[in-house]
């Protein structure tokens, strides 16, 4: 017998995880990379937890489209990440909230 | 009760991988312990009858995304060093933060609404229910708007990854003027100051 | 015909696919066949959106997607502002040598992610929409491969990005777990019975807000938005700062509106902290920058700032104003990054401001141009921009938040400053060289039409917004 409560709980720390890594990491694109990653896996998991107690195939059917889009997200970021190398011969980007000026 | 200690047996992997992903020092260890989190929901998921996509997430992000990234990783040499530049500074704060919103959301989560309304329930679907058949029926009838948009996004991350790496062979060697002329003494001549070498 | 609303959506895609095989296939340098092509799939489905609207609003495909006056009033605009972009970003391309025909499919397929959203009726749609958008909009930045600045940009435009979808589907999560259904207009039913006592519907809206202000640009969530406007290539700036916000408009309305409007008195409060930081910080910050694509960075997120004023005057007449003021912005915008590519050379990017010096010396005609729409960006009467801030500030008003419209209207005096410096440097300073400036007769035809256009507009307010209220009546 599952609880929904306890599904919510591990969503929300796995969505807490992925937000602390992209602080923490925040010169790492790889790693942010990841940690998106972290994060859609936790919303997919509160979404089938919900398609489950409320019995409605919505939620699964969400889910399956959030991985479609994830996968092309992760194929377009890695892309990026591969020009931004190319370019500069390192993955160190500058710190994602400088305000210059 | 096998179910729920199935259920926290795999919570607790795929938090304790989930918390490795973000402070080890090897992103090829961060890919791999990223598998594990995705084997450890894809656990839970089938828990949660959502047995295709629970295949899915192995099949398709294990076996193809995941793969990616170790290929993209292997593939650039990246000097850590620099990489982990600020990472002690901010991993403090970072615990900190993400503490604080764990507790906030986890009180708001499990504040008794959803367990009022949704009693424990274990899976009640027989063995002849086919969660791909009615995922499937779902998703060519009523979602078939969306299954066409997701088409059009597969089709823009093909061409984005082409159009972004694919490089065309280089034939011509012609100088570049333009570039020639605006080259500066010091792209060209680095002084190197050297200790002489003793006898 | 039940799917004829549809045709605008059906036939760009058509286009879109049709043009990358024949751009794959074509061995012009130049690109011609495919701008001209990508033009004409552009106003093929403006024509469409003309004819097929209906009236009243119409719910297809089993309930995600609907067309609505609104939707076809913000689709016709989509089109009208992506048109007058492609000529701008043709002779930019041309001009720089970086002629790639994936610019005109890419930026058609953000158009087509645009219309998806526009036309979102369930919190699916408006996710996926908005994907194909945003995902297509981070290789656009990136497509100058040998810039760093633009791949440096381009990641961290990808990884806010992909960070705000985040938030946004975990609070739609949300949405979904208490009322049990993707349809907008079903969760706005079930919201209304669960009136006032539910924690979670209000956990999850802060979620929604903040990915709608990430993409919007709205301070506390605008980090992105003066590093990539600084370092794209000025043609995709111009793409980025215009027809995208006009879709993230219609999202905050689809969501907020739509799917949320029991809780209005729960998104007021959020929305006048996130316009109050904006419009300070924008003006404000503005004002230090030397150069211009960062300056018109920070006043978007002002603008931005003043567009959410008429939203969190929860009214109809309010939602109208924002939709006023959005298509005003993107007609402004596209004009003000327009003169930056007319200014600009060959490899050669006139993005400071010391390159407006003297201009009325060089050209008094663009001049005059860039005149008009800086003072009507500072929202000077009788210009267009003023009668925008004017109709949401009215809003304000009439919705009773007095000392907000104050605040407002301090903030944009404020920021008159640094577009009218602009215009100092045109006229009183003298100019560092003489050249004559280099553009193609349609750059400089659009750009001019770009710019009595919004003199014109100034003069008719009315006849604008009388078409604002008539979308915004169901």
């Amino acid at each position: 017998m599952l609880i929904l409560s306890d599904v919510l709980i591990l969503a929300a720390v796995l969505f807490c995880i992925s937000v602390a890594g992209i602080f923490i990491n925040r010169k790492n694109v790889i790693i942010l990379l990841m940690c998106i990653e972290l994060m859609l896996l936790s919303v997919n998991l509160n979404f089938i937890a919900f398609a489950h107690f409320l019995g409605d195939i919505a939620g699964q059917v969400f889910v399956f489209f959030i991985l479609t889009v994830a996968a092309a997200e992760s194929a377009i970021g890695l892309a990026i990440l591969v020009v931004v190398f190319r370019n500069r011969s390192t993955i160190n980007v500058s710190d994602l909230d400088t305000m210059r000026g | 009760m096998i179910v729920q200690a199935i259920f926290y047996f795999f919570a607790a992997v795929l938090v304790l991988s989930a918390a490795l992903v973000i402070t080890v020092r090897n992103p090829v260890h961060a890919a791999l312990f990223l598998v594990l989190a995705f084997f450890s929901s894809a656990a839970i998921w089938l828990l949660l009858e959502a047995e295709f996509l629970a295949i899915a997430l192995v099949l398709v992000y294990v076996g193809a995304v995941m793969v990616l990234f170790l290929f993209v990783v292997m593939m650039l040499d990246i000097n850590l060093a620099p990489l982990r530049e600020g990472f002690a500074r901010y991993l403090p704060l970072g615990i900190a933060v993400a503490l604080l919103m764990a507790v906030a959301m986890g009180l708001v989560v499990a504040s008794g609404y959803f367990d009022a309304r949704f009693p424990p329930r274990a899976g009640e679907a027989g063995p002849a229910a086919s969660n791909t058949l009615e995922l499937g029926h779902a998703m060519y009838t009523d979602f078939l708007y969306p299954f066409e948009i997701a088409g059009a996004i597969l089709l823009v991350a093909i061409i984005a990854a082409i159009a972004l790496t694919m490089r065309k062979p280089r034939t011509l060697k012609t100088p570049r003027p333009e570039k020639q002329i605006v080259a500066r003494r010091e792209e060209r001549v680095r002084l190197v100051k050297m200790e002489a070498e003793k006898r | 015909m039940i799917w004829a609303p549809l045709a605008p959506e059906i036939a760009l895609l058509s286009a879109a696919c049709l043009l990358l095989i024949i751009d794959t296939l074509s061995r012009d340098e130049k690109r011609r066949l495919t701008y001209w092509l990508g033009l004409a799939a552009l106003i093929l489905s403006a024509v469409l959106v003309l004819a097929f609207s209906p009236l009243e609003p119409v719910v297809l495909l089993h309930g995600h997607y609907v067309s609505d006056p609104m939707s076809a009033v913000l689709k016709e605009a989509i089109c009208v502002i992506t048109i007058a972009v492609f000529f701008y970003a043709y002779d930019y391309f041309e001009e720089h040598g970086l002629l790639q025909g994936e610019f005109f499919v890419l930026s058609l397929f953000a158009v087509l992610g645009m219309m998806v959203m526009v036309s979102a009726h369930s919190l699916l749609t408006v996710y996926l929409g908005l994907e194909l958008l945003s995902l297509s909009l981070y290789a656009l930045v990136a497509m100058h491969r040998d810039s760093p600045t633009a791949s440096e940009a381009a990641i961290k435009y990808f990884v806010l990005g992909a960070l705000a979808s985040g938030m946004l589907l975990y609070g739609m999560s949300m949405l979904y777990g208490v009322t049990g259904t993707l349809e907008l207009p079903a969760v706005s039913a079930v919201i209304a019975q669960e009136a006032g006592r539910n924690l979670i519907l209000v956990f999850g809206l802060v979620f929604v807000i903040v990915g709608i202000a990430f993409k919007l640009g709205a301070v506390p969530f605008h980090m992105w938005v003066p590093d990539v406007y600084e370092g794209s290539p000025t043609a995709v700036t111009l793409f980025i700062s215009s027809a995208p916000k006009i879709a993230a408009f219609a999202m905050a309305i689809r969501l907020l509106v739509d799917g949320m409007a029991p809780l209005v008195s729960d998104w007021q409060g959020m929305l006048i902290i996130l316009s109050l930081l904006s419009m300070a910080a924008g003006n404000v910050i503005a004002i230090s920058q030397t150069n211009i694509k960062r300056m018109l960075a920070y006043s978007t997120i002002a603008h931005v700032g003043f567009l959410l004023l008429g939203i969190l005057s929860g009214t109809r007449t309010g939602y109208a104003g924002s939709m006023f003021y959005v298509l005003v912005y993107a007609l402004m915008s596209i004009g003000a990054f327009g003169m930056v590519i007319l200014l600009g050379r060959h490899r050669f990017e006139a993005d400071r401001l010391d390159d407006f010096q003297g201009l009325s010396r060089r050209s008094p005609w663009f001049a005059f141009i860039m005149l008009i729409l800086m003072f009507s960006m500072a929202g000077a009467p009788p210009l267009i921009g003023f009668w925008a801030k004017w109709f949401v500030i009215k809003e304000v008003i009439a919705a009773g938040y007095v000392w907000l419209a104050v605040l407002a209207v301090t903030f944009s005096v404020i920021g008159a400053y640094y577009y009218l410096r602009i215009v100092k440097l045109m006229y009183f300073d003298e100019p560092t060289h003489l050249t004559a400036l280099k553009a193609s007769q349609e750059m400089r035809f659009i750009l001019s039409l770009n710019g009595l256009a919004v003199l014109l507009l100034g003069f008719m307010p009315g006849l604008l917004m009388a078409v604002c209220v008539q979308a915004m009546r169901m």
